[in-house]
């Protein structure tokens, strides 16, 4: 599978689709990315859909955590959906869900997060 | 006792070249894809160390892969003639990075550690760095989250 980030906006927040592999290779590039959608929307909450990503370290982990720290000085929060085992394995290692939930859906996660409709 | 090595550019591109060579060194052993993913974790996180904090991304620089395999054990060993660490105590640390401007998360040696059945490193300030990691692989179905 290519490796490559999808990038869908909802109310006050982002949808983050990793696809593929998600390594040292990608973080700058996809940290750039988001930055762009995060200057053109200013969201403050952001979902993490990891279904499709089939590589994790904690390269991945550092880049997700950058966010999280960007967002929550704005009163904002991050998410997670589609974990597999071993993807949920490396984030709860890296400590990860002390500061992210996993979700069942983009539904909950935004009544979790109390997004204004 | 099945082994090999590689050699490669101290490149970001080529870690995955180092977890695509690891995937096929063991797939005679039909393993599952937990441990086929754990694994490739692994060898990353090695190799980015490598690359990144040994090397500086000095891309004329060498890192060294190489793989052994007896019965189902997998010995994983990833060398660099970087830097070295000069506090291996405060580097293995949970969340310590010296490259907090890369936006590295620190838990690469916690993950290793984590993941491996056994792990090692070792380190000369300024003469390189070398980690060892054992992994079991198991038969199909043995998997345990
Ligand atoms: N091969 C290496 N050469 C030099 N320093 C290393 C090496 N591997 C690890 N280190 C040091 O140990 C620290 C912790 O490593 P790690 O847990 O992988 O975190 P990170 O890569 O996110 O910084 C690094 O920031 C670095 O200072
Ligand atoms: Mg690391």
């Amino acid at each position: 599978m290519e490796s490559k980030i999808r990038i869908t906006p909802f109310e006050d927040g982002l949808v983050i689709k990793i696809f593929g592999e998600l390594d040292s290779s990608k973080t700058m590039l996809y940290k750039e990315r988001i930055h762009k959608e995060m200057r053109s929307n200013g969201p403050r909450f952001l979902l993490f859909d990891l279904k499709d990503c089939s590589f994790l370290d904690s390269a991945g982990i550092g880049m997700i955590l950058g966010r999280f720290n960007e967002v929550e000085k704005l009163k904002g929060g991050c998410g997670f959906i589609n974990l597999s085992p071993y993807v949920k394995k490396v984030i709860r290692i890296s400590g990860l869900f002390s500061v992210m939930k996993e979700y069942d859906s983009l539904m909950d996660f935004r009544k979790d997060m109390g997004v204004k409709l | 006792m099945n082994k090999m090595e590689l050699k490669f550019s101290a490149t970001l591109e080529n870690e995955a070249l180092a977890r695509i060579a690891i995937s096929s060194f063991i797939a005679p052993l039909n393993p599952s894809l937990e441990d086929i993913s754990e694994i490739k974790t692994m060898v990353s996180e090695a190799v980015s160390n490598a690359i990144i904090h040994g090397y500086g991304f000095d891309m004329s620089r060498d890192v060294i892969l190489r793989c052994e395999l007896e019965k189902r054990t997998l010995t994983i060993i990833v060398i660099d003639y970087g830097k070295g660490i000069e506090n291996l105590e405060e580097a293995k640390r949970p969340h310590y990075s010296s490259r907090p401007d890369l936006e590295r998360a620190g838990m690469g040696l916690t993950i290793m550690e984590t993941l491996a059945d056994d792990f090692e490193i070792r380190s000369v300030y300024g003469m390189g760095s070398k980690v060892i990691i054992k992994k079991n692989i198991a038969l199909k179905g043995e998997y345990v989250s």
